[in-house]
């Protein structure tokens, strides 16, 4: 390994030996002669400042040839992220020195954020999208303070983020106050809860081999973020002469699946059902995994309660059973909950006055069925887990890696007698699903013309202008009644990619950017309806979209309210008796109205609205949607009714 | 089957048929001529009884485990006559040859005359003041600001229930809606809201919107 040619004792070792009184010493003669000139153990210290005056100029190490951050920069090109998404911090400067300059700017390609919660957010919607993690570079202590609500995000939603934490480790080498702040003694410890595995390598072989196996532990269901640490010193020390330092292999480890036993009995039981049904959250990671669902489904003639934690189901598929899903998984005699994250919930029901009150949902005796890689993993602390539910058969394994198996174990025990049943009683599904979609739509006529804009209309408005493209939905449509999943045909799986997962808002706007990053280059039209309260978060991402030419579609769901937060508090006015006409303070995002079109137009973005007539609003999507095909994001602010 | 369920079931049952055949009983139809009677107390109290409603209302209507409370009837006539017809859950379906729309008027009228005293007989609503008390009471929260209902909460904006029914249901919802009290919203501000919900039309069916056919 090459140094600096007029570099006889590199700089780590010169500012160690200076900080021990050493440093003259160490000037003055060969770096191995250094040790030997320490002084005795009880000697006085020497005066380093007269010390220092009296170092050469000429053995300050003032460049450095190869940095570790070089080798870093291989050891992340191994893994071929295609973006770095990153808020500056001078903890990880050498590291991003390397990357836009060594590594030549390119997978990964540095997409500037404004925040670390958007930098984080942006790899979540883009591992969704893509099936892969892209890396989040975040400064120490502040920079991961930011970040931590979206890592935990991310975590609940079991998604791969990667994540590299800039850290000054050597005491020894901080340069004054800031480092010292945003330095750290263990710098993951604030976030280990809910990362799956994180490290702090002390050498470059072992960030190389940490940086390998995060990777691997990432991207392995159940995925979760990780976390590694790179010292400061690790990357702006020089490679050592003669290092044997090396980038292992990346193998990916297969997903989990399940024990053949449980499989085959499990498709014994549902073979055997009168009415089994598919409960579905976060099984589809993939095409396939779509795929593999409706072939199941079909096999079966088993309807499918989407709760829509990905793309998993079709929604207008005979047997999507989700606009109905009470009353079908109450008319159940098997649920089979494939990667569901609330099995309590999906069979019980509760209701939620002073204190809340449970009661089964499913009919006595209906059996149940779990297939999640949640079994595999679980932390302690926080409590994304859920409430335990009792089941007659538990798989431990990732559901879309099990269906395989557990398809060709349901042929195998499908007679010709079932098989007629099932035709038979997937004619009744078929019919209530018609039915229950004719209910969507009849429900979608009322307040049809009201300003604000119903959530109704403005998905179909949407949904009319995007229907004949190639478009993905990559927002979630829980605070809008899930209209578009009620009216709009889903069938691929970039169609929907869920939530966030852990319900923490702000995580809207960055996952939606990220989603479209992932889609550019894919030539999909990526929409989003955008939640007002959870865009104020860290609005900065939209200038992050017109800065890196990232096309997407924003709908300003605008109700002007943390809406659900102005519900909870209009509930205990009520509760208490107090009045109920000052649930507003607190919730309420008006005086002065959020100009979110001028917002977007500060950012370089299109903006246009606020728009609070229906008819206005078809006209303004197609304008939008012509800048987005021309490469740029645009927002379209409509005000809305408040879901 | 669980055994409460077996009894509920056949609880069921048996009322539907009593419904059908008490109903289908020539002693008990209205005699109807062009124009329809005045609503019978005594006779809608007498197919109430024979045609067994008590077994899941109860006596006087005031509802048990099985069924809600239907006295003072919460829906308006017209309303729990389309009910009636074509019901949802596990109420059975009354079809015309089993009872006409005059004996289900007359079976209103007695549970009209079963309700306890209430004042909501002589409320008259003021839709404008309605309007304010909607916005200010922050029943849009959940039911939107014209009361066309989202996934938090039903539409009611057009209401099919009756203003008694409106002011029970308020008073001691049964869903997820929290209960208010008089304390908070008055009888009079709950038929001012009413008299607002009513100035909505009904919405147009989803086949005359070309949005909703694509």
């Amino acid at each position: 390994m090459r140094k600096s040619k007029n570099d006889s004792v590199n700089r780590r070792d010169f500012l160690k030996a200076a900080a021990t009184g050493t440093a003259a010493a160490a000037a003055l003669a060969a770096a191995p002669a250094a040790a030997a000139a320490a002084p005795a153990r009880n000697a006085a210290p020497p005066p380093l400042l007269k010390l220092a005056d009296a170092a050469p100029a000429n053995v300050e190490v003032l460049t450095v040839d190869r940095p570790g951050s070089d080798f870093m920069v291989d050891v992340l090109k191994s893994l071929d992220f295609e973006y770095l998404c990153a808020n500056p911090g001078n903890s990880f400067r050498g590291l991003h020195e390397s990357l836009i300059n060594y590594g030549g700017n390119q997978r990964p390609e540095f997409i500037t954020c404004c925040h670390e919660e958007s930098s984080v957010g942006m790899g979540h919607g883009y591992a969704k999208i893509e099936g892969k993690p892209l890396l989040v570079c975040v400064h120490g202590t502040v920079g991961l303070q930011h970040a931590s609500m979206a890592i935990y995000d991310a975590f609940c939603d079991r998604v791969p983020v990667y994540i590299i934490l800039g850290n000054f480790s050597d005491a020894a080498l901080r340069f004054g106050q800031v480092d010292w702040t945003h330095s750290a003694q263990d710098p993951a410890a604030m976030i280990r809860d809910y990362v799956k595995w994180d490290d702090n390598p002390l050498s470059l072989q072992a960030f190389a081999e940490s940086a390998v196996r995060a990777y691997k532990i990432a991207t392995t269901p159940p995925m979760m973020p990780v976390a590694l640490v790179a010292g400061h010193e690790l990357q702006e020390d020089p490679v050592p002469d003669g290092a044997n330092v090396s980038v292992p292999k990346l193998t990916m480890t297969s997903p989990p699946t399940g024990d053949s036993g449980a499989v085959a009995e499990a498709a014994r039981l549902l073979v055997a059902a009168e009415n089994p049904v598919l409960v579905t959250d976060r099984v589809a990671r993939t095409p396939a995994g779509l795929a593999r669902m409706i072939e199941l489904a079909e096999l079966l003639q088993a309807p499918v309660v989407d709760r829509n934690g990905r793309m998993n189901f079709p929604t207008r598929h005979p047997l999507n059973h989700t606009e109905r899903a009470g009353a079908t998984i109450a008319g159940a005699d098997l649920i089979a909950g494939l990667e569901l994250t609330d099995f309590w919930s999906t069979v019980n029901s509760v209701r939620g006055q002073v204190s809340p009150t449970w009661r089964p949902s499913t009919k006595p005796g209906a059996k149940l069925i779990s297939v999640t890689a949640n079994d595999l993993y679980l932390k302690s602390n926080y409590q994304d887990f859920q409430r335990y539910t009792p089941v007659d058969l538990a798989i431990a394994a990732d559901a879309e890696a099990t269906l395989p198996s557990l398809i060709e174990a349901v042929k195998r025990q499908i007679t010709d007698d079932r098989k007629r049943a099932y035709a038979d009683r997937g004619a009744k599904h078929a019919a209530a699903h018609e039915q229950a979609m004719q209910a969507a739509r009849e429900a979608a006529t009322s307040g049809w013309d009201a300003s604000p804009i119903s959530t109704a209309r403005m998905s179909a408005e949407l949904w009319a202008q995007i229907k004949n493209e190639d478009w993905s939905l990559v927002s979630n449509c829980q605070f809008q009644s899930r209209w578009p999943l009620r009216l709009w045909d889903f069938n691929k799986h970039y169609h929907y990619i869920g939530a966030e997962g852990g319900y923490g808002v702000g995580y809207g706007a960055p996952a939606s950017v990220g989603a479209a990053l992932a889609n550019r280059k894919h030539g999909r039209l990526t929409v989003s309806i955008q939640n007002d309260g959870d865009l104020m978060f860290a609005p900065g991402v939209l200038w992050t979209a017109a800065h890196s030419r990232i096309p997407i579609l924003i709908l300003m769901h605008n109700n002007r309210a943390y809406h659900q937060e102005l519900m909870q508090i209009q509930i205990m006015a009520d509760r208490h008796n107090r009045g109920i006409t000052r649930a507003g303070i607190g919730n309420i995002l008006d005086d002065p109205a959020i100009d979110y079109a001028k917002l977007a137009q500060s950012m370089g973005m299109h903006g246009e609205g606020p728009i609070n007539d229906p008819k206005d609003l078809g006209p303004a999507i197609r304008r939008a949607i012509e800048v987005v095909k021309s490469g740029h994001p645009a927002l379209v602010d409509v005000l809305t009714q408040p879901r | 089957m669980r055994k409460a369920d077996s009894v509920r079931q056949l609880i069921l049952i048996a009322f539907a048929l009593a419904l059908m055949l008490t109903l289908a009983c020539p002693g008990a139809r209205a005699q109807t001529s062009a124009a329809p009677p005045a609503a019978s107390v005594d006779n809608g109290k007498k197919i109430f009884s024979r045609a067994g409603c008590y077994a899941c209302h109860g006596m006087q209507g005031e509802g048990t485990n099985l069924a809600p409370a239907i006295a003072p009837p919460p829906l308006e006539l017209p309303a729990m006559i389309g009910y009636l017809r074509k019901p949802t859950g596990k109420m059975p379906a009354v079809p015309v040859a089993a009872a006409s729309d005059q004996q289900l008027g007359d079976i209103y009228a007695f549970l009209k005359s079963l309700a306890p005293a209430s004042n909501s007989e002589s409320l008259t609503g003021n839709a404008d003041n309605g309007k304010k008390l909607f916005a200010s009471y922050g029943c849009y929260q959940c039911h939107g600001h014209q009361g066309a209902g989202a996934a938090t909460a039903p539409r009611i904006a057009a209401t099919a229930l009756s203003l008694a029914g409106v002011i029970r249901y308020v008073r001691a919802p049964t869903g997820q809606m929290p209960p208010y009290a008089s304390k908070v919203v008055s009888d009079q501000d709950l038929a001012d809201i009413y008299a607002f919900l009513k100035t909505f039309p009904l919405p147009a069916p989803a086949s005359s919107i070309p949005l909703l056919n694509q």
